[in-house]
């Protein structure tokens, strides 16, 4: 019969039989090592965000959602003046333009004008044929007179 | 004994605390932490070696451990010795890397023994000797956990008190440990040598 193994019998070594590392790693590894410490400037960085890792994981993740919730009303708030503006800038473009330079573009530009629609711009601007009509009032009197009798009705 | 062998500092390297002195001061950081990784690596290295065999393993977890030595040295309290607190990062570092290799591969604990078991038959170290092979073989069936109080104490003839502080774990429960892994490893050895 065998006689059973005992440790203590067997010769003890400072570690198990395991080949050598390649020659000169020792030598080799500080300069690994402090070749993959973190850059001076990642950890400042990572200090920043360090108070984020103290947090809980439940405050952590209400405070994603508020982020998010945030950016949403943000983004919705920055996306409606510029709708108003939008439809806004035209009017305030026209207005920096004198009415007789309208009325002359109509006029010049093939647009259907109608003498009603004369008819109400000199209504509420009673000078504004001075601009573009230089006539005197006896010459438009004298024309008008010459008008048939019907479409003098509708003036 | 083995533990004063662990703290013995060879001439011209720094003493713990004039490591721990010039970490302090930016001027001086790198230079201290080079010290360090220079005093502490072979004893890091073979710790880790141990555990998962493998020199390529072995040689990034040592990296890794250094690594994470670096980045919480500044915190490091010096209510522990330095090397038994670098200790406690490389065993860390090892039960989590067998753990996490267990789990990626959904291997049982035996297939990661045996598969440690198949790494050290092919180290050629081992050849032509029978019983040391038969002696690794038993050692890498016992549970992570076990096999690392084993090294500790057979191999680095570690003190109880100081394997507690790095394991965590009472000095009974590593004595408890200990015994019955001398037990496991000389019934594996006894049933698989030859007459």
């Amino acid at each position: 019969m065998k006689p059973p193994f005992k440790l203590d019998a067997h010769p003890r070594r400072p570690r198990p039989l395991l080949s050598e590392p390649p020659a000169g790693y020792f030598d080799q590894l500080p300069l690994r090592v402090m070749a993959r410490l973190p850059h001076p400037d990642a950890s400042e960085a990572t200090a920043v965000w360090r108070w984020l890792s103290q947090l809980s994981p439940a405050l952590r993740t209400s405070l994603a959602s508020v982020a998010v919730l945030g950016g949403f009303v943000v983004s919705f708030y920055l996306s409606g003046p510029p709708a108003v503006r939008h439809f806004a800038a035209p009017t305030a473009s026209l207005n920096a333009v004198s009415h007789a330079e309208l009325v002359g573009y109509l006029l010049t530009s093939g647009a259907q004008v109608e003498s009603a629609d004369l008819a109400v711009l000199t209504a509420a601007h009673p000078s504004i044929t001075q601009g573009f009509m230089e006539a005197t009032d006896a010459e438009l009197t004298e024309v008008l007179d010459a008008q048939p009798s019907e479409d003098l009705t509708y003036l | 004994m083995g533990s004063k062998l662990y703290f013995a500092s060879p001439a011209g390297r720094l003493e713990d605390h004039e490591i721990l002195l010039k970490f302090q001061d930016p001027a001086s950081r790198n230079l201290a932490f080079n010290q360090l990784v220079r005093k502490y690596q072979s004893k890091v290295y073979w710790h880790v070696r141990k555990m998962v065999i493998d020199h390529d393993d072995a040689d990034d977890l040592t990296q890794d451990v250094f690594i994470k030595v670096w980045k919480h040295l500044e915190n490091f309290r010096q209510d522990a010795q330095l090397f038994t607190w670098i200790y406690r990062i490389a065993t860390n570092e090892c039960l989590n890397f067998l753990s996490s290799k267990r789990r990626k591969f959904l291997l049982p604990l035996t297939d990661v023994g045996a598969e440690l078991a198949a790494k050290i038959e092919a180290d050629p170290a081992l050849a032509g000797d029978e019983i040391e092979l038969k002696l690794q073989q038993a050692i890498l069936r016992l549970p992570d956990k076990q096999r690392l109080v084993f090294n500790l104490r057979y191999y680095d003839e570690m003190p109880y008190e100081q394997m507690a502080e790095v394991t965590g774990t009472s000095v009974g429960a590593l004595k408890a440990s200990y015994h019955h892994a001398v037990k496991k490893v000389e019934e594996y050895v006894t049933r698989h040598t030859a007459d």
